[in-house]
């Protein structure tokens, strides 16, 4: 894949510090995961495997987890975070042109990371800003009322 | 006690016990594919439905699945309804366009009537059918090997990242337990290959017969507190060793007698 | 400060009234999320810098709040300056400045910053009297917008706990649960179960644990009232899940939030360790006997994880997988304990009939379904926002006028609600009242409360299509019928989106919606085929339109339109900024023309037209 050349090794003492503060509790395994998530923008194999050893679960029920719920990615994610949202209000009011111009103007199509590991473009379903649709957040910020024709610039500029 | 009525008959079953059991004692043949003695009931194939309704429920009926439902004091279940066909005939024709080369599959369609699937044929079809009865039963030997991965119509049964599982011991319970035959593996001069991990098979020290995995020995001795030298030879030699023992047993209590 | 009796309570009420009440006027700055996206966090910012620096007599730097969400998301950024209900709309970081200067110095208003009703041209100085909020009634959302989510003060100023103390005083268990039986509450989450009979079930059921949780996973597309509870008004589903604590005999409680919503999180965390603090958590609430801890659990981001049996899943930390429900949670739920799971809407209506009775609750409403709900308003309708009513009114009302009517002027064409489970509904429905059953008789749901408006540009085929696609993403993957017969149905109706379809195709989707209805092992299999159902039976001719004449009425689905140019273009060139496959050709001030072979037929042209020069054929 084009995108391991950029990547560097996870850093170990990290993931285990965020570990290591959580309370040892199998409730814990999707929280704990997120921190992570949040941390790094992956979760590296290190991580899954450092995680089912301090709850005492096996490596396969996490890794189950990791890819059941959509906020994990197993792969390193971009820089920045484009999210399209695509819940029914934006979907009627052309979330999809966002998406197009956005594979056309940074090269990202949805689920996609650009090779420099500089942006990712995910389709969320339903923010819940349904009432400033079209709607895309650029790492924490939110973007309403998106024109297809800003949606380049919004990424790029934030 | 508990007393029922399935298809019209009166029968007795045991507080707890599952419908599905029942069904099947009377000797009702209700298609279940999900379903295994060893481990806990699931309701994942969906075939076993049947319908439900009691004196009380004032004509109101369900359809559920048998082996998750268990039996009630005065429940009446109907087995083979005209709906009930019609659904086992649907999620079969389902079924048949997701695992279009599975023979288990065909021939129980073509008891439904369906030999050709009224839906899309998926290319990347192969004989899943998402029971998950392999990685139920990894579970019940506590490996946990694989499990279920992702979600939807991507779900796949897989170890970890798809490669190895480190927790896996060859013991091959996955694929002596899974219905449709999915799970391949083989042995090939004395290595086995399952999930694409290789192991080691024991050699019988008497014969040189290849056994079961140094990993899968190990597990049993130290889960099931087998002795060590239990696996140093194979079961026919340990037969033909206590054939031996008897023999000499035998012959020494003749003598004894004479 | 920890209130360790009831009477400490009172006291400290009375002084956080008096000290609210001393701050004159109050700037109300919306951070709900549609004034968020529109940037109302950097308009708190500017009050605050002017404010800093500038001495105006009688308003400090206290008086400018940071609320939820008001409602009127498409009137924001809103600030509101009360008590005078004046409503400044559309405000930007350069009217802060005049703001201050005009209104909070000299009680001058501006009007150029006041809604406008654009059909009467009527301006409205008070937002009270503004149809969008004159026709509505607050009970859930009763505080949200008014109040800031991280001050208790507010809270208890407006009367917060003031319910929890009244159960805890002069109130039994039993005598709780049957105060709410007779409220006629119904779970707002959507399936609309008696609340009161839920929590006497699990009341019932021997069992040295008992849990009380809260379903704060909002999945629906199109649906964000929890969302705005949450985040606006942290301190009320808190207080709900303790009364219900008390009357069921729990002492562990869950709020499951999903993680879409970090604000939500961030808000609930900070009341959760102030109720702490005050002694309204924890051990001996209030000097009680009553204890009660609850703890977030934060959704993966899974749909699914709506599903009570699911969501108890991902809460112990597994994947959300529902189980067979022939053993109802409320006896046998998270750990196998008796569990009873209610939605923050619910929970936020419970302090409310605890405080003004049952009777006051049941008579809002219809006989069956009493109260009110909260609704978001979003897709194609001018007011987007925002809004509660009472049972019953009409899906007209709602629609046009609270809701103002479609957005440009556009035909009605059908009203969305209940999301993925629920169905749409045809103008011929309009003057259906909204309420539990008469949703569900009509083949739609009450569902969380989404109601998503779309007008004739809007293909009913496609939007099947769309929550087709959104269910089989977001199943689990467990059982058959809904696994393999939500993707196969997906894949019919692209057929038909895609004009390749035959009648034969639309009899098999119909024949497969009843299996998947039937056979599958959770609710979001058993609803799943609604938006297909729905919206063959009441649009039809839409199918067929794209089965026999290979067109889409709506012009929506790609391979049945074309893009054409008509003489109403001026040659602004800005379609051929943005068309990505090369397919407009002109130059300024000249007629653009489309070649209708390289067009992808992506609509990029037609959204940024601004004079109506493309037309759809």
């Amino acid at each position: 894949m084009a995108q391991a050349t950029a990547v560097k090794k996870p850093d170990i003492k990290k993931i285990k510090k965020i570990i290591e503060n959580s309370p040892q509790d199998k409730k814990q395994l999707i929280m704990i995961l997120q921190d992570i998530q949040r941390e790094l923008h992956y979760l590296p194999i290190e991580a899954l495997q450092e995680v089912a050893a301090y709850l005492g679960l096996s490596y396969s029920h996490v890794y189950s987890a990791a890819t059941f719920y959509k906020s994990f990615s197993l792969v390193p994610r971009g820089e920045i975070t484009i999210r399209v949202c695509k819940g029914t209000a934006c979907h009627i009011k052309g979330a999809d042109l966002i998406l197009d111009q956005l594979k056309a103007g940074i090269g990202v199509g949805a689920g996609e990371t650009s090779p420099d590991l500089k942006y990712t473009v995910e389709v969320v379903n339903c923010v819940g800003a349904c009432a400033m649709a079209p709607v895309m957040i650029v790492n924490d910020k939110y973007f309403g009322e998106v024109k297809c024709s800003r949606a380049v610039r919004i990424a790029e500029k934030g | 006690m508990v007393n029922l009525t399935i298809n019209g008959k009166p029968v007795k079953a045991s507080e707890g016990e599952m419908l599905l059991a029942v069904i099947r004692r009377m000797g009702i043949d209700v298609p279940a594919l999900c379903d295994h003695a060893a481990i806990e009931p699931a309701g994942n194939c969906r075939l076993c439905m049947v319908e439900i309704t009691k004196k009380e429920w004032d004509g109101w009926k369900k359809s559920v699945t048998s082996c998750l439902y268990p039996v009630e004091e005065g429940l009446i279940v109907q087995t083979h309804t005209e709906e009930l066909h019609e659904i086992r005939k649907t999620i079969l024709d389902l079924q048949l366009a997701n695992c279009p080369n599975s023979d288990v599959i065909q021939k129980l369609a073509a008891e439904y009537g369906v030999y050709k699937t009224s839906f899309q044929v998926q290319p990347e079809g192969d004989n899943c059918i998402m029971c998950y009865a392999c990685t139920r039963i990894c579970e019940v030997l506590g490996r946990n090997a694989i499990s279920p991965t992702q979600r939807g119509h991507n779900k796949v049964i897989a170890p970890p990242f798809g490669v190895e599982p480190p927790d896996c011991i060859g013991c091959l319970s996955c694929a002596h337990i899974c219905p449709t035959d999915h799970i391949t593996w083989h042995d090939d001069h004395g290595v086995r290959v399952i999930w694409e991990k290789k192991f080691e098979l024991i050699e019988c020290s008497k014969c040189g017969k290849r056994t079961i995995t140094r990993e899968f020995a190990d597990f049993l001795i130290k889960e099931r507190e087998l002795p060590k030298e239990y696996f140093e030879i194979c079961d026919d030699c340990k037969r033909k060793e206590t054939a031996k023992k008897f023999g000499t047993l035998a012959i020494k209590v003749r003598e004894a007698a004479i | 400060m920890k209130l360790d009796s009831i009477k400490k309570l009172d006291a400290w009420q009375k002084e956080c009234r008096k000290k609210l009440d001393s701050q004159k006027t109050k700037v109300l700055v919306c951070l709900g999320p549609g004034c968020l996206a529109g940037g109302s966090d950097i308009i708190l910012k500017e009050f605050e810098n002017i404010l800093k620096t500038k001495k105006i007599p009688g308003i400090t730097l206290e008086a400018v709040k940071k609320t939820g969400c008001h409602g009127f998301c498409a009137r924001g950024p809103m600030v509101v300056i009360e008590p005078a209900g004046i409503f400044y709309t559309k405000v930007k970081k350069t009217d802060v400045k005049d703001i201050i200067e005009k209104t909070l110095m000299k009680g001058e208003i501006i009007e150029r910053l006041l809604y406008k009703n654009p059909d009467t041209e009527e301006i409205y100085k008070d937002w009270r009297k503004i149809p969008f909020y004159a026709r509505q009634q607050r009970i859930a959302l009763r505080n949200v917008g008014q109040i800031d989510p991280d001050e208790i003060t507010d809270y208890i100023a407006n009367g917060g706990y003031s319910a929890l103390a009244k159960v805890l005083g002069t109130m039994k268990p039993r005598q709780v649960i049957e105060e709410v039986t007779k409220s006629g509450l119904r779970g707002r989450g959507g399936a609309g179960f008696p609340t009161g009979k839920k929590w006497a079930t699990c009341a019932r059921e021997v069992s040295d644990i008992r849990y009380v949780l809260c379903n704060g996973d909002e999945g629906d597309p199109g649906a964000f009232m929890d969302r705005c509870i949450m985040e606006g008004d942290p301190h009320t589903v808190l207080e709900g899940m303790i009364i219900c604590a008390y009357a069921v005999g729990s002492t562990e409680g869950y709020m499951y939030v999903r993680e879409e919503y970090p604000l939500a999180v961030v808000n609930l965390q900070k009341a959760i360790e102030d109720a702490y603090e005050h002694g309204l958590l924890g051990k001996n609430i209030l000097g009680t006997d009553h204890s009660f801890d609850i703890k977030i659990s934060r959704g993966g981001g899974a749909f699914v994880c709506g599903e009570s049996s699911a969501l108890m899943k991902s809460i112990a930390g597994e994947i959300g997988e529902p189980r067979a429900k022939y053993v109802r949670s409320v006896q046998k739920g998270l750990y196998d304990k008796p569990t009873v799971l209610n939605n923050v809407e619910s929970y936020a209506n419970i302090p409310e009939i605890i405080n003004k009775g049952a009777d006051w609750f049941a008579s809002i409403g219809t006989k069956k379904s009493t109260g009110t709900k909260a609704f978001s308003l979003a897709g194609k309708v001018r007011n987007t926002g925002l809004i509660e009513v009472p049972m019953g009114v009409t899906l007209r009302e709602i629609i046009f006028e609270i809701g103002g009517g479609v957005l440009d002027g556009r035909e009605f064409k059908a009203v969305q609600t209940g999301g993925p489970s629920g169905g749409c509904l045809p103008a011929s429905k309009l003057d259906l009242p909204v309420d539990f059953d008469t949703l569900t008789e009509n083949g739609s749901m009450m569902g969380s409360g989404g109601m998503i408006i779309m007008d004739d540009r809007t293909c009913m085929v496609d939007v099947a299509r769309y929550f087709l696609n959104f269910l089989v993403e977001e199943s689990c993957g467990k059982c058959v019928p809904c696994r393999e017969g939500l993707f196969q149905l997906h894949q019919l109706c692209l057929k038909v989106c895609n004009g390749e379809a035959t009648e034969e195709d639309l009899a098999l989707m119909e024949r497969l919606s009843k299996t998947i209805v039937k056979a599958s092992l959770c609710g979001l299999g058993q609803s799943g085929p609604n938006p297909f159902t729905s919206t063959a039976m009441y649009f039809r001719d839409e199918y067929m339109a794209h089965i026999k004449d290979h067109k889409c009425p709506g012009g929506v689905c790609k391979k049945l339109i074309t893009y054409r140019v008509n003489d109403e273009c001026n040659g602004c060139m800005a379609c051929i900024r943005v068309c990505n496959s090369n397919a407009i050709t002109g130059v300024k001030k000249q007629k653009h023309v489309i070649d209708e072979v390289k067009c992808d037929r992506c609509g990029a042209c037609y959204a940024v037209c601004n004079f109506e020069a493309i037309d759809i054929v």
